[in-house]
């Protein structure tokens, strides 16, 4: 074999592809280009390695005189398949097994609804739990809930499949083995009373709750054990919110925000629509003035600063990367050049390069006095402050933020959970329960949380596994999942919602010792026996029911409110009273003081703020934590669907990694050519902490800041791990704690770099448009003037002038018969937040791949959302040639170069891309066994078992939404991640979607389950199918309702009229002759737009 | 002419005396068969004919018991009235059964109720052979020999028939050789003369060999073909269930046991507690006698003595009959409540059937045949069709009338995402 090595070569270089011949050379990688030793050898050896036939056959006798023969072989193939078709001939014999006492509501086939709520500390919606044959499968958004109004995200959407998680405990834990309910309960009383008898203290450590009945279970547990106290902490906290408004109102507590009624939004780093406090009812609201049309053209106009590209910040009309010291300056800037305009007094102030925008959004807010609001996600109180001081200027108050009915999801403490901690390390606390958290994960390095925790005597941890804190513990008492469990919330002031088990626990006696709910381990410790569902009822008998005036019967008015899942009570004024007459009777008659002061405290003093704010200065780089919407604050790191969710922004996978600005990266390190796979490994140092992680080149990115994701590095997360190593690196320990508040960034990060490169997963190669219209973006001033702005089509060239390639078809047209179904989305109102991923992955079964495979771009999702940064693309593409010209680089180093955006800021845009159902679709023409063809109703149908696996039509696919089933992930040994293949995990599967086997190619299918499903109900009722019958997965998960489904056959549907009527439809490709059926609508930026050229000149020039 | 005038008289006769018996035949009251299946219908989920007890007492010598038969059938057609009256004999009963009170039956005719007494007061011999009896009487009409012996027994016949013919010709042959005074050929083997004809007539080999080569592939190939299709697939089951005898003897709507036909996309097995509804009652079938009713109550935990389900449930594992594969979405509501398709179309005549068969292969060639061919029944009538059919009959109505139909394959029944995702 040797001997070809050096032929190879020179036959390579002399063929007529060569490089020298001068003529047009396409290749396949990097390899072929530069023509490595190993490739030639590989290219002449086509068949890499021999067919190790003996070891095949496994005969010894067979393999005399060094081979086997050819009749060998076919006596083998005979044999073998004899056998096969024999095996395959013996009938199978099928149980079907009924039920011996069928319930009433089941009929197997028919999925059941029910309507609950999730809640898990961080984020809240209301639910619809989609059921089949008693197991949850799908959760859907409930439109009645006046909060999240039918709004779901990714991680609510992935809950589902955490329930089926076969790392969670399936009964009690002591000290590590396994125990049973009854020794449990005896030794925690036992012990609790021997503490409460000599006076020790008790602490109930928890994130937020917003449940009355887990109050009143608590109140409960503290009356009978009197020196309990419960603190709550949220491992992404708020409390700096709640810090502010004590200090400006008096009382301590996190508004409500109404972004419906802002014009003009300024967000200091807060990313509202995807983490901060309540994202998807931001997310809903957001939207409603984000939407336009010719006769509605008023929408809102957003400016962001922050120093990471968040998905917020990515949405904004106008954003400005600023470092994290620099942003409670620009909040003392905004504050001064507000005051300016309204003539209040200004406060000390420091310049800034972002003063100009900070001028304009000022002038902007002033302008829209009232109708604004200002935010900053930072948790320190001095910013809180002075934006609350900008809000009170504004105007804004009891306008676009609610002070009354404010929001009780954040209600965490940092000083208290501080105290906590010093006190536990003082050995002053003799039990602690910890519920809904888990400090030894999420707590900072600084405050040793581990250590403080072991020197409490009885550790009781609720957790639902074992995790960091939970192994800890002394017992582990393992709550139902939410799906499993009655719950109550009250996520607001007057609104409440019940969460309703789904499903009977998974984890019962007699097989295993089984789960039990929360509230009823406090209780049964307070030696209350009541079932946690009678013990809501009678919660909500004395405090819900008296606050609403509908119902005349208790039974009535919690059958109707279970039925809604989530209910709306007035203002709860009732209740409030009756707690403030208790709170009166307690201190006696201060009430009337607060009120007073709060009209004094308004004026407070902010000057003191605005100089520590002033004063904050940074090192060489400065830290700024975030969250991702996969992945959140980590309490669902063991949910594959979260880990293969790419980050919405940098579009990688499975990781978590510092994000750094080009700039910085080029002066510091060696920027990887092929940045979304190979990335070199920094030690990033905070608080004394070293921690390893790639460092990743982020547009956008502030200079001299890096931001690195929480929610990473969970090694006791559940079997995720042992299956993968641990995913990423936990970045809680960087968190500080300044003024009494934890703060999720570092003035001081220090990076060392080392020699080492590793390899990121990213699902996105290409990271600009590389000067097609792929999205269409135009500004609002010229969306205003001209409706068709920014919409232009690519125009072509016959032997009759310029033609619309859209007005010219090779085939006939499509019968217009029954049904014909379109999708349109909504480029304006889509923020990229990942739901609809999420969804569709869980609505059609779409398996996970692994970090292995989606480096190998094997990924399997349906739906993916494309994420382009701007370019100065016709000067770009330009340049890039003329460079490589010069330099005689070749193509790939060309379009490496037109890769990179061209400004440190770039605009940021987002495209759900699934099969776009071509009417001319190109895959059907090539597929050799018509395993896809068209409908007579418009979609692009795949027969799975018709497939054989060539993938000509994934090579033909111009939007590569096709995905080819590499291997059999739902049964192969490699793949332990997929959760198909845990008896547990594959309850979540869809029965009406098929799960595809290996050799097979798949893709979107437009939901056609759904499609199918909604044409029979109207069927058997009889009737017409009305317009919005049929939802598809991704439209009803979208919080922004950006995605809108339709027979575009039916004249009186919303997608036809929106077709006809709205000049921003367009179809990406459409030059290609296709005939897309999905179209989107140009998306209009409330900003000048610095880089947009019209199509027509783009094509002149083309010309020239 | 007397002859003839004899002959029409005797035909004219023969007519009448027809038609007089046909007329006699026909108003004759209904028989103890018609009490029979009255009793099954309306009584048996209560009563036994024997001396058992059930709900109310057994009926075996219910007539001696009784005032009389007038009052019998007052007493069945409405009891309650019966007990208002204040006869004696009703209070004594209704004390006997607990005060646990008799269903009316108001809706039963007169004729009905003697039917129904007539039957009761005779009760047949032995309940349960009846169709065993009949099975036994089929069998020696079924007892045909096995066509392939036939076929063997006639290739043996020819074999034997050739042989001796052979023999006979080479006998004759030699004795015509020896009359010639020519000497007598050896007798050649089977064989080697085999071999001589072959050698003479190539032309009927070659299209012999063709014809044995050309079997052999036909045969493979419907081999094949038949991998993974169990047509007349008909396992035994864990519980000798006879559908003949629930939907065909006793005409029980195939959804009241199968209720998810019109709901669901499968039809569904029934729980036990819908078998539960009926054999509460009925413990004794008229084939297996208790034996197989017993399973049920094994399944449903049910204890017949204590009349009391005090035992642990134990779910029935029937044998899945009609299996489809995993990658064909099937729905039974669209075929049976839109399509308005006959249970039978697919499943066969199950009235007949003892133990259910698979009658169709459940291949996509025969979906697909089926589709080809259908018109959907309702569709004109559905307003959610009503375009659609509009739009089609426009489409098709230049075609010749039979192409007009407007068939589930026209309407887009045969394409592959409608069954396939």
């Amino acid at each position: 074999m040797k001997n070809t090595n050096d032929n190879g070569v020179t036959n390579t270089n002399s063929s007529p592809s060569g490089r020298s011949g001068g003529a047009v050379k396409y290749w396949k990688g990097l390899e072929e280009l530069n023509n490595s030793p190993e490739f030639v050898q590989k290219a002449e050896n086509e068949f890499a390695e021999q067919v190790p036939l003996e070891e095949f056959l496994g005969d010894n006798n067979l393999a005399i005189g060094g081979g086997t023969n050819r009749r060998d072989f076919l006596k083998f193939l005979g044999f073998s398949v004899t056998a096969a078709s024999l095996a395959a001939c013996e009938t199978p014999v099928n149980k079907a097994i009924p039920y011996v006492v069928r319930p009433e509501e089941i009929t197997p086939g028919v999925a059941n609804w029910y309507a609950s709520t999730y809640y898990d500390g961080n984020d809240y919606a209301a639910l619809l739990v989609k059921t089949r044959e008693g197991r949850p499968i799908k959760i859907e958004g409930n439109e009645l809930s006046k909060i999240t109004m039918g709004g779901t995200n990714a991680r609510i959407q992935a809950s589902v499949l955490s329930l089926y998680d076969s790392s969670r405990l399936t009964g009690p834990q002591s000290n590590g083995s396994s125990a049973t309910w009854i020794l449990t309960d005896k030794e925690i009383a036992a012990k609790l009373n021997s503490i409460t008898a000599k006076n020790g203290n008790i602490r109930i450590l928890s994130s937020s709750i917003i449940s009355p009945s887990t109050k009143a279970a608590i109140a409960e547990f503290t009356a009978k054990y009197p020196t309990t106290k419960v603190v709550m902490y949220d491992a992404v906290s708020y409390s700096g919110i709640a810090k502010a408004n004590e200090q400006t109102f008096g009382k301590s507590f996190v508004p409500s925000y109404s972004f419906d009624k802002a014009e003009v939004i300024v967000s200091i780093a807060a990313d509202f629509l995807a983490n901060w406090l309540s994202p998807i009812e931001y997310a809903k609201q957001y939207a409603t003035l984000r939407r336009v049309s010719k006769e509605h053209t008023k929408m809102s106009k957003h400016f962001h600063f922050e120093s990471n590209l968040s998905l917020t910040g990515a949405n904004a009309d106008e954003r400005e990367p600023v470092k994290v010291s620099e942003q409670g300056k620009v909040a003392v800037n905004l504050y001064n050049a507000v005051a300016k305009l309204v003539g209040g007094a200004t406060l000390s102030s420091s310049s800034l390069s972002c003063d100009a925008t900070i001028a304009k959004a000022a002038k902007e807010l002033v302008e829209n006095k009232g109708k604004s609001l200002v935010i900053a996600g930072s948790n320190d109180v001095y910013i809180q402050l002075v934006v609350n001081g900008i809000n009170q200027m504004l105007d804004n108050y009891g306008k676009t933020i609610d002070i009354e009915n404010t929001n009780l999801t954040r209600q965490g403490d940092d000083a208290d959970f501080t105290a906590l901690v010093a006190d536990m390390a003082a050995g002053k606390v003799d039990a602690l329960i910890t519920y809904n958290t888990n400090p030894v994960y999420t707590a900072p390095a600084s405050l040793k949380f581990a250590d403080a925790y072991n020197k409490v005597g009885l550790r009781i941890s609720l957790a639902d596994r074992a995790d960091e804190t939970a192994s800890l513990a002394t017992y582990i008492c393992p709550d139902h999942h939410y799906l499993e469990s009655w719950n109550d919330f009250n996520p607001k002031k007057g609104h409440y919602s019940l969460a309703q088990p789904t499903i009977s626990p998974l984890f019962t006696q007699p097989r295993y010792e089984g789960t039990r709910q929360a509230q009823e381990s406090l209780l049964i410790w307070a030696g209350i026996t009541a079932d946690y569902h009678s013990f809501i009822q009678k919660t909500w008998t004395e405090r819900v029911f008296p606050m609403q005036g509908k119902y005349m019967m208790f039974a009535e008015f919690w059958n109707n409110s279970l039925h809604d899942g989530a209910i709306e009570v007035g203002t709860g004024d009732e209740v409030i009273k009756k707690e403030e007459k208790a709170d009166d009777k307690k201190k006696g008659n201060k009430k009337e003081e607060k009120k007073e002061e709060k009209k004094e405290i308004a004026k407070v003093d902010l000057n003191d703020a605005a100089q520590k704010l002033n004063a904050a200065k940074g090192g060489e780089f400065e830290l700024a934590l975030y969250e991702k919407v996969g992945i959140g604050n980590g309490n669902q790191a063991n949910n594959p669907w979260l880990q293969e969710l790419p980050d919405p922004i940098s579009k990688i996978t499975w990781d978590n990694y510092v994000t750094m600005s080009p700039a910085d990266m080029e002066k510091k390190y060696k920027l990887m050519k092929r940045q979304d796979r190979e990335a070199s490994i920094v030690n990033v140092t905070v608080n004394g902490v070293t921690v390893k992680l790639p460092v990743v080149p982020q547009p956008g990115q502030a200079k001299g800041t890096i931001g690195i994701a929480l929610g990473y590095g969970r090694d006791k997360a559940g079997k995720l791990s042992t299956n993968t190593g641990v995913v990423g690196q936990n970045v809680y320990p960087f968190v500080q704690i300044a003024n009494g508040t934890l703060i999720y960034a570092s003035l001081d990060a220090k990076i060392e770099s080392t020699t080492e490169v590793t390899e990121l997963a990213g699902t996105q190669i290409h990271h600009t448009m590389m000067g097609r219209e792929i999205v269409r973006v135009t500004s609002l001033e010229d969306y205003k003037k001209d409706p068709t702005a920014g919409n232009h089509p690519e125009m072509m060239y016959t032997n009759s002038g310029k033609v619309n390639p859209a007005t010219l078809d090779l085939w006939n047209e499509h019968e217009k018969l029954g049904h014909r179904w379109g999708l349109t989305i909504d480029l304006n109102s889509c923020i990229g937040c990942g739901s609809c991923v999420v969804s569709c992955t869980a609505e059609n079964n779409v398996a996970v791949v692994g970090k292995e495979m989606v480096m190998k771009t094997r990924e399997m999702h349906w739906l993916r959302i494309d994420r382009y940064y701007s370019t100065n693309w016709p000067s770009e593409v330009a340049q890039a040639k003329e460079k490589a010209d010069e330099k005689g680089v070749g193509s790939i180093d060309m379009y490496l170069d037109m890769e990179n955006p061209s400004v440190e800021n770039p605009k940021v845009v987002f495209q759900p891309i699934m099969c776009q159902h071509c009417n001319h679709a190109p895959c059907e023409t090539v597929c050799p066994v018509l395993a896809t063809n068209h409908s007579s109703e418009g979609l692009n149908a795949m027969a799975y078992n018709r497939c054989v696996g060539t993938r000509y039509c994934a090579n033909n696919c111009p939007f590569k939404v096709r995905r080819f089933n590499w291997f059999n992930y739902n049964e192969s040994p490699d793949f332990k991640i997929n959760p198909t293949q845990d008896d547990l995990g594959r309850m979540v599967l869809n029965p009406d979607v098929v799960v595809r086997s290996r050799g097979v190619m798949e893709k979107c299918s437009m939901c056609v389950q759904r499609v199918q499903a909604g044409k029979l109900e109207a069927k058997k009722a009889e009737r017409k199918l009305a317009d919005g019958d049929i939802k598809l997965a991704c439209a009803q998960s979208c919080p922004t309702n950006a995605i809108l489904f339709g027979d575009l056959n039916d004249e009186n549907s919303a997608i036809t009229k929106l077709r006809k009527e709205d000049e921003r439809n367009y179809f990406i490709l459409e030059e290609l002759g296709i005939k897309p059926t999905v179209s989107y609508l140009t998306k209009v930026r409330n900003c000048e737009l610095e880089t947009a050229e019209p199509a027509e000149t783009k094509s002149e020039k083309k010309e020239g | 002419m007397d002859t003839t005038n004899n002959k029409q008289r005797k035909q004219i006769s023969a007519v009448f005396s027809f038609l007089f018996l046909s007329i006699i035949f026909s108003i004759q009251p209904l028989s103890a068969q018609d009490g029979a299946k009255l009793f099954k219908q309306n009584c048996a989920v209560c009563h036994t004919i024997t001396s058992q007890k059930l709900v109310g007492p057994g009926l075996a010598g219910v007539a001696a018991r009784v005032p009389n038969d007038a009052w019998l059938m007052k007493w069945i057609k409405n009891n309650q009235e019966v007990l208002k009256s204040g006869d004696a004999y009703a209070k004594k009963i209704l004390a006997e059964s607990n005060g646990m009170q008799m269903t009316v039956f108001a809706d039963l005719k007169d004729e009905e109720l003697k039917a129904l007494v007539t039957y009761i007061k005779n009760p047949p011999k032995e309940v349960a052979p009846m169709p065993a009896a009949g099975a036994g009487a089929a069998a020696p009409v079924e007892k045909t020999v096995n066509p392939l012996a036939i076929l063997l027994g006639v290739i043996a016949f020819l074999v034997i028939l050739v042989a001796i013919l052979r023999g006979l010709s080479h006998s004759l042959k030699n004795i015509k050789r020896e009359k010639e005074g020519l000497p007598e050929q050896a007798k050649l083997t089977a064989w080697a003369e085999l071999k001589v004809w072959m050698g003479n007539h190539k032309r009927t080999m070659v299209l012999i060999i063709l014809y044995i080569v050309g079997g052999f592939l036909a045969a493979s190939w419907d081999g094949m073909m038949g991998i993974g299709v169990y047509q007349g697939y008909n396992p035994s089951q864990p519980i000798a269930f006879s559908h003949k005898i629930h939907a065909g003897d006793n005409a029980i709507n195939c959804q009241y046991c199968h209720s998810g036909v019109e709901r669901s996309k499968t039809a569904g097995i029934p729980a036990v507690n819908v078998c539960m509804n009926c054999h509460k009652g009925i413990s004794k079938g008229p084939i297996t006698g208790t034996t197989e009713i017993a399973k049920i109550y094994d399944a449903a935990g049910w204890d017949p003595e204590k009349g009391a389900y005090t035992k642990p449930q134990k779910p029935i594992k029937w044998v899945k009959v009609h299996n489809l594969q995993d990658f064909v979405f099937f729905s039974h509501q669209q075929h049976v409540k839109v399509g308005k398709q006959d249970c039978a179309t697919c499943h066969g005549d199950l009235t007949k059937m003892t133990t259910a068969t698979q009658m169709q292969p459940l291949t996509m060639k025969w979906c697909v045949d089926c589709h080809r061919k259908t018109e959907v029944p309702g569709m004109k009538d559905n307003p959610y069709y009503e375009s659609l059919h509009k739009k089609l009959s426009e489409k098709f109505k230049n075609l010749p009338k039979d192409e007009q139909v407007i068939t589930v394959a026209k309407m887009g029944g045969i394409e592959c995402g409608k069954c396939h995702y």
